[in-house]
């Protein structure tokens, strides 16, 4: 399937839309008849308040779903009746009531937050197993005031915005607004589920935004769905070090990085927007991490009018180019289809060895010991008993959509050598081809003959529709300068990368039980 | 540095602790002055006061007051911690220190955490007839019901320090059977109590340095799940677990300030419930942080500065910066003092995900370059979102970051963009 973007975001509303309906139905089953008789004047009440604006103000929510159960008016769409067991409702004036029952969480609690505000000076932690966070929505950006917003604009230290440890945690519908460091960072836990999430920042493009909007790191088994993150200085939704992911239907916009999927195995990252941040959807493995990232899927996704300046304050998004649609960088096993690459300036599709940014291999140098995960099948370089993680390998590329990009990569600095190089390279010889490839280790290249390229790396090119495919003998290249007749542009088939399979069977889905 | 000599309550305790932080405060010539001004006042303040109550009267006082007050001394492991922290009969503010009751007993570290200049007065109460084991290059083995406090507190001039003292707090680690547990008290002095606070606070605080500037501090007594972010390391079944910090055998060797003349591990075996000491001069010590007072950065030999900036890493950065650390793995930057890998040292080690913390510096460590080094940066900028410690720190420690850029500064220098030899 292909979005288009208007199209995208009426599913997101539509989705938001039918929240007011689903919780019911699953949540509540008896309910008293007080609640009941108060159900006429909060319904009433519910669709004038602004709190939640488009999440379910309207007609569509109410009519149905509320309509035998009892909405407080400060808790209209998530209440403690959904929810069996141990459950916490917290008013957004009682900012240190938050706080406390943050603190006070045993395990298997539900903790609700309320229609409105909490203006907090230091982050919520959890640290607890079985914890479930609920809001009244998470509004829509450009407002900070719809839903229910943690707002930490007024934080006085150096702290997250939602802070957890704990595994079997889920957290919905609310926004996360201005957080000092990461929006919403989950870390060390297993089984986790973010719905419907916006972590935002006031400011555009501000390099003192915190880093990361969406963050779960070290985490087993976690989805991201119909949640959004708005101008982090570093990624806006960011899943690093994960094993067993599912990334959908989210929004990223005016970030660094929209969508990182960094140090990650098994994840599944589809219908998503990423919009007007300086690089849209990008993968990749960091040095010296000890999970070695593979069998990322990324379709049906917009990675669209990315060509935001690079705003990071430092740090290896720094080197992202602005005009970047997708790096596949230190990876294995990616398959990229489906989706739809639109009007960003520089290169849609990148996929390039991690010694591109980090040349020595000694960097990537990670001992059998200290891997985590499931490495078997995978083909790294090895020394001993030390493993290098920098080589990317076994990628497919097919059936993506791809117009208008490539036009314009001038928006690069001396941060961005890859974006410098490839304007140089290409000159007035635009657009810039759409998939690149930059063919580090491999054992023979050559310009003009198609049977002197070597495809060690496996890196498997099939139709895309607007799309056209280059190689890149980037060391020489970088070293000495050179133009577009220095570059492999072969016509489709693209061989020796004309292959159209992955090494060791189709990407392995995450496994999410 | 025998300011408190004659004395065993906290008089003595603070001043000795005011002559650390006197000497943290700055380099050069004050730092002597200050320091001998503080002795001098603690000298002549505290002995007259509680040179002679101490010892006697404490142990009076916790057996009258105790009887009346303290039906049960230590924590119910049962049950909630208390609200109110004079439940527990471990230690009561008089109002210008603090006395510990029987089977509590005071300590100091070697090298101390930056605490925005906060003094610290640290103490552990051991269930009679419990016993804690040594363990060696570890933190001791205490028993279950093991309390460890430590208290926090700002004259109004570090100066002075043993004057117009604001108690802010004291935490509490408890050893349960399964697991150490970290609660917040903060001091309401209306109260004369010290309230649990799960939610910490954060609160601005003036006071005077000890290098006579005025600072305030953003002050964060942690909410009690903030406790684990720098408590929290994976055990050998790879199992998150919580651990007290600070008293290793390594940071514990010194001399006590309860006992004069006697190393605090002598203290502690003669008191009956620490076990399996070795010989005092077997002992391993950490840098002493105090000598910092005599021996500014500038005057202190090369070999000198490794060993203290690396004690200093090692307590304000390795409780999270170490293979075990479960905030800090993900950095792979391990400032343990015994780490010998250079590379997870940080030398020319470009950071994980450091987010907006590198600034524009590439490298966690430029050897030879301290002004290059990420470290450093993330040590002194007072920048939200990118300061080092991630929490308790919102002034910067200048004497601290003196010491590790006097040490990245003598590296042989490196500028990183060479490979290294095979």
């Amino acid at each position: 399937m292909t979005y288009r973007i208007d199209s995208l975001s009426t599913a997101t509303r539509t989705l938001l839309l039918a929240l007011p309906l689903a919780f019911p139905l699953y949540g509540c089953g008896d309910d008293t008849p007080a609640d009941s008789a108060e159900t006429n004047a909060d319904t009433t009440g519910d669709g004038d308040g602004d709190g939640d604006g488009d999440g379910d103000g309207d007609g569509d929510g109410d009519g149905d779903g509320d309509s035998d159960t009892a909405p407080d008016p400060d808790f209209p769409l998530c209440s403690c009746d959904q929810f069996e067991g141990a459950c916490v409702e917290v008013s957004a004036d009682d900012e240190e009531g938050l706080q406390i029952a943050a603190n006070s969480l045993e395990d298997d609690t539900t903790l609700v937050l309320g229609l409105g505000t909490f203006e907090l000076d230091n982050q919520v932690t959890i640290r607890a197993n079985g914890i479930t966070v609920c809001g009244q929505g998470m509004g829509v950006e450009g407002s900070f005031d719809s839903g229910t917003s943690l707002d930490f604009a007024s934080q006085a230290t150096q702290s997250n915005g939602l802070d957890v440890v704990g595994d079997n945690f889920r957290v919905m519908d609310l926004a996360i607004v201005d957080a000092k460091k990461d929006g919403l960072r989950i870390e060390d836990s297993d089984g986790v589920t973010i719905q419907r999430v916006r972590a935002t920042w006031r400011l555009e493009g501000d390099s003192s935004n915190g880093s990361y909007g969406l963050y779960p790191v070290k985490v087993s088994h976690v989805l991201i769905e119909d949640s959004a993150a708005y101008n982090s200085s570093d990624a806006g939704i960011y899943v690093g070090q994960c094993q067993h992911a599912i990334v959908r239907n989210n929004i990223a916009k005016q970030n660094v990085a929209g969508i990182e999927i960094e140090n990650t195995q098994f994840a599944d990252v589809y219908g998503n927007l990423a919009e007007d941040n300086t690089g849209g959807l990008l993968i990749f493995d960091l040095p010296g991490n000890p999970v070695i990232g593979r069998d990322i899927h990324i379709h049906d996704n917009m990675v669209i009018n990315n060509n935001r300046p690079n705003f990071a304050p430092g740090g290896t998004v720094k080197a992202i180019p602005a005009g970047t649609g997708t790096f596949a960088m230190a990876s294995r096993r990616v398959e990229i289809n489906n989706n739809t690459y639109a009007n960003n300036g520089t290169s849609d599709v990148a996929i390039l060895s991690g010694l591109v940014i980090e040349g020595d291999p000694e960097a990537w140098a990670l001992s059998m010991a200290e891997l985590v995960g499931d490495n078997t099948g995978l083909e790294l370089p090895t020394n001993g008993d030390t493993v290098y993680s920098y080589r990317t390998n076994n990628i497919y590329i097919h059936d993506n959509n791809h117009s208008g990009s490539g036009t314009n990569p001038y928006l690069s600095t001396m941060d961005q050598e890859f974006g410098l190089l490839l304007a140089i390279v290409y000159g007035q010889d635009l657009p810039i081809d759409q998939i690149l490839y930059d063919t580090v280790e491999e054992s023979s290249f050559s310009p003009s003959d198609a049977m002197m390229n070597s495809n060690d790396n496996h890196i498997c090119i099939g139709t895309n529709a607007g799309g056209s495919f280059a190689s890149i003998n980037i060391e020489p290249l970088s070293m000495n300068g050179g133009t577009v007749d220095d570059l492999f542009r072969p016509e489709a088939p693209y061989a020796p990368f004309n292959c159209n399979d992955l090494t060791g069977g189709p990407i392995i889905a995450p496994d999410m039980e | 540095m025998r300011a408190a000599k004659p004395t065993r309550g906290l008089l003595g305790a603070l001043g000795l602790t005011g002559a650390i932080i006197t000497g943290c405060g700055d380099s050069g010539g004050d730092d002597q002055a200050t320091s001998a001004d503080t002795t001098s006042d603690s000298g002549s303040g505290s002995s007259d006061e509680s040179a002679g109550t101490d010892t006697e009267t404490e142990t009076d006082t916790g057996t009258e007051t105790g009887d009346e007050l303290c039906p049960s001394q230590g924590v119910d492991l049962d049950s909630p911690p208390p609200q109110l922290l004079s439940e527990l009969c471990l230690v009561r503010w008089t109002g210008d220190q603090l006395e510990y009751e029987d089977n509590v007993f005071a300590y100091d570290l070697n090298t101390v955490l930056f605490s925005d200049f906060a003094l610290k007065d640290r103490a552990i109460y051991i269930p009679p007839g419990e016993t804690a084991s040594y363990v060696d290059n570890g933190v001791i083995d205490f028993p279950v019901g093991t309390v460890i406090l430590k208290s926090f507190m700002f004259p109004a001039d570090m100066r002075e320090p043993e004057l117009d003292i604001d108690l802010i707090e004291t935490r509490l680690l408890i050893r349960y059977p399964n697991e150490w547990k970290g609660y917040p008290y903060i001091w309401d002095h209306e109260l004369g109590d010290a309230v649990l606070t799960v939610q910490g606070e954060v609160r601005p605080i003036d006071f005077i340095g000890p290098d006579g500037i005025e600072r305030t501090a953003t002050y964060l007594v942690p909410q009690k799940n903030q406790c684990l972010e720098c408590h929290e390391v994976k055990d050998e079944l790879d199992e998150t677990v919580v651990v007290p910090i600070g008293p290793r055998p390594r940071y514990l060797n010194r001399e006590s300030h309860v006992v004069p003349g006697t190393n605090q591990m002598t203290v502690f075996t003669d008191a009956g419930w620490l076990t399996g000491v070795p010989a005092i001069d077997e002992l391993p010590k950490a840098w002493d942080h105090r000598s910092l007072a005599n021996t500014p950065v500038d005057q202190m030999d090369y070999a000198t500065i490794t060993t203290a900036a690396r004690d200093y890493l090692d307590i304000n950065c390795s409780y999270c910066h170490n293979p075990r650390g479960v905030n800090g793995i993900s950095s792979q930057l391990f400032l343990n003092w015994d780490n010998e890998d250079l590379f997870h040292l940080g030398y020319c080690k470009k950071p994980g995900s450091a987010g907006k913390g590198g600034e524009n510096r590439e490298f966690d460590i430029v050897p030879g370059d301290a002004e290059a080094s990420i470290l450093v940066y993330r040590t002194e900028t007072l920048d939200l979102g990118s300061m080092m410690p991630l929490i308790g720190r919102s002034l910067a420690h200048e004497d601290g970051t003196e010491l590790l850029r006097a040490w990245i500064d003598g590296l042989p220098p490196d500028d990183c963009q060479e490979p290294p030899e095979p």
